[in-house]
């Protein structure tokens, strides 16, 4: 009887909009609403205090002090590069990092990539425009760090007009570029203009991603690997997969960065010169390796047994199972467990600085140490530290989680 | 009477003889013993737990036997590698839950094992796959993900991918069981178009109407031992053993 006198239904009230959110999430019950009050006056005033300090009583110029030792170290300084300019060696390292950048993005056409690259560049392109004097940051620097913007475009069109522009150029180019990185830092004995310059000085948050990327590359594929052989049948195989994990996963970084120094010229022929850059990213790169074992480890086991069941019954080998069906599912799964642990990795490299090198962080706190006029300005230095790490360590969660969605992941 | 220890005809393409598996200590087949003709449809039913799915896991190797021995058209099965790629590639399998691999398309599910087993070019494993698509009814599912598909097409696809491999025999255990009536439907009908082509069919399946269409054989599973082995019509009309026709009592 009812049915044919239904009344027009409006939608309540606060359904749609600001005030619709905050009244379904945040004033839906008394006890949610006096929680939202609390918070939200909290938040405020921290907002209130934090940005008052950042803008009345924040002193940021020792920022603009320490500057580029921040990025580098004290790469160009005389100690380093006695009597030369060793300035543009980082610097072209740079242009090849932007090149590539510019290369991802010409090869996707969009998308994250694109906002990465032109995000990096305008930054970098900033840079050139710092009001420093002459003297402190010549032209040639200025000029050398806006030619990353050409750089990016330069990558772009390589990508798009040439068949370079694949993924496995670009990986190939990557391990180029990575490795003419090193050389170019490091320097080569008795080649003018590329003289060597001592690991101490090249340090900063070019060390951190230095020791970082090389971590992050390496640490998956050792990682899989171990899994794998963690699950494999041959006894021998298995124990010193086991070993190894659990050798790793059982001491401290720090401790395992001490013992490296000692430990990793042992594993070299005699020959091999001492380098505590190699014996600390080995030292990294396997901690954190274990660690992703285990990660991968556990995808493999929480894959549906059935999996393996129906690529065996086809008649495809174990191994083409593996890689063709077991990987790149547990790889999916554990995307969120992989991208936690490399956000460990970077942060991680600040602890080389126990073994004399000089991250971002130990260039901080010796800066302070070494000037007691700027102890007063403890507090930007070790902010602006923070930040520069959160920037990074933001970008890779930015990038993962595209990547998850792209994947579609948690949609299966 | 099909079983028995009558030597292997050219006709038989699958031989057990005395077949025993065991879970640790716990005894899963008993000995044993069937012959199945080439193009004959087998269903197999029985109990949870009688050692149904073993049984047939036996058949491909995804289970291995401990005493006995199995001849699949007229490879024996040991642990011989070459042999259980030799019988895998002839031996398709069909499971209860699909396990289409999510992270392929259709067409990339299909397509997977003819071109990395058989070394197929990927032209020619996509016209084999357009094929097999059209034949169980999905064609314009090709491009989709499993988990954009139905029940009924997952399990078309998965029977559209083991035949891809162009097996001699196949082998389906409880196909339907996670199926709802109006996909159990489609599944069977591709089923049954299969023994009209002369596929040897080994299937696990309480289908009973099913069974009464297309089977050649009934065998019944009891605790790891075959206690029935008959056509359809005696099997369900004049059962010569208590257990069957309890068995069947507690599912009609
Ligand atoms: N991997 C295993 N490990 C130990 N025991 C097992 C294993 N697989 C099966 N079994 C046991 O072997 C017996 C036979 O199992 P099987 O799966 O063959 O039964 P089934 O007849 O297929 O039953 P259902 O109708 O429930 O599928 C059961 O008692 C089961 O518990
Ligand atoms: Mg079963």
């Amino acid at each position: 009887m009812m049915a044919n006198v239904r009344p027009m239904l409006r939608p309540p009230r606060f359904e749609a909009g600001v005030l619709g959110w905050a009244h379904a999430n945040l004033f839906n019950s008394w006890h949610n609403s006096v929680l939202s009050v609390v918070v939200g006056a909290v938040l405020l005033l921290a907002l209130w205090f934090g940005l008052r300090w950042a803008i009345l009583t924040a002193d940021w110029s020792v920022i603009a002090t320490v500057g580029g030792r921040f990025v580098i170290g004290s790469y160009n300084s005389d100690q380093a590069c006695a009597g030369n300019n060793c300035f543009w060696r980082p610097q072209v390292s740079l242009l090849m990092v932007t090149m590539l950048l510019g290369m991802g993005w010409g090869m996707a056409g969009g998308g994250v990539t694109k906002r990465i690259a032109i995000i990096v560049g305008v930054v970098i392109a900033l840079f050139a425009f710092l009001p420093y004097s002459f003297e402190r940051m010549g032209m040639d620097v200025r000029l050398l760090l806006l030619a990353n913007v050409p750089a990016i475009g330069a990558g772009w069109a390589l990508a798009r007009y040439t068949r370079f522009g694949t993924v496995k150029w670009i990986v190939i180019f990557s391990v180029a570029a990575f490795l003419l990185t090193i050389i170019l830092l490091r320097g080569i004995a008795g080649i003018p203009g590329l003289q060597p310059v001592a690991v101490q000085h090249w340090g900063g948050l070019t060390l951190n991603l230095i020791l970082a990327v090389a971590g992050i590359t390496l640490s998956l594929p050792i990682g899989i690997a171990l899994a794998l052989g963690r699950r494999s049948h041959l006894p021998v195989v298995k124990t010193l997969c086991v070993v190894f994990i659990e050798v790793f996963r059982g001491v401290p970084l720090i401790t395992l960065l001490f013992m490296s120094q000692h430990l990793v010229p042992l594993a070299l022929p005699q020959t091999f010169p001492r380098d505590s850059l190699l014996s600390a990213a080995v030292v990294i790169t396997m901690f954190s390796a274990a660690y992703m074992a285990e990660n991968i480890r556990g995808g493999l086991q929480a894959l549906h047994p059935g999996q393996e069941e129906a690529a065996r019954a086809l008649g495809l080998s174990g191994w083409q199972t593996t890689l063709r069906i077991s990987l790149p599912q547990v790889i999916r799964s554990v995307i969120p467990a992989i991208v936690g642990q490399f956000i460990g990795l970077f942060k991680d490299t600040s602890l080389v600085y126990i073994i004399g090198m000089v991250d971002i962080t130990e260039i901080g706190r010796t800066f302070i140490l070494g000037n007691p006029e700027f102890r007063i300005s403890t507090k930007e230095v070790f902010i602006f530290i923070a930040l520069a790490f959160w920037v990074f360590t933001y970008g890779m969660s930015y990038v993962s989680r595209k990547i998850e969605g792209h994947l579609g992941v948690g949609q299966r | 009477m099909t079983n028995g220890e009558n030597a292997a005809g050219p006709e038989d393409i699958i031989v057990c003889r005395d077949v025993h598996k065991w879970y640790g200590s716990f005894h899963a087949l008993k000995g044993v013993s069937t012959t199945v003709k080439r193009g004959q449809v087998v269903v197999i039913i029985g109990p949870s737990g009688s050692g149904k799915s073993t049984f047939i896991r036996t058949l491909n190797r995804l289970e291995h036997h401990q005493r006995g021995d199995i001849v699949v058209d007229g490879i024996e099965l040991t642990d011989d590698v070459r042999n259980i790629d030799a019988i895998r590639r002839d031996v398709g399998m069909v499971f209860q839950s699909f396990n289409l691999f999510p992270h392929l398309t259709v067409m990339g599910n299909i397509t997977l094992a003819p071109m990395k087993v058989k070394k197929l070019p990927a032209r020619e494993a996509e016209e084999i796959a357009v094929q097999l698509l059209e034949r169980v009814g999905i064609q314009d599912q090709a491009d989709k993900y499993p988990a954009q598909l139905s029940g009924g097409q997952q399990q078309r696809a998965a029977i559209a991918r083991a035949l891809a491999m162009q097996p001699n025999i196949m082998l389906f255990d409880e196909p339907t069981s996670a199926l709802d009536p109006e996909m159990i439907k489609e599944v069977l009908e591709v089923m049954r178009e299969l023994a009209a082509s002369f596929m040897t069919i080994l299937a696990v399946s309480h289908e009973l109407g099913f069974a009464r269409e297309v089977a050649d054989r009934i065998v019944m599973f009891d605790e790891g031992e075959i206690v029935e082995d008959l056509p359809p019509n005696d099997f369900f009309d004049n059962p010569r053993h208590e257990r069957v026709k309890r068995f069947l009592s507690q599912i009609l």
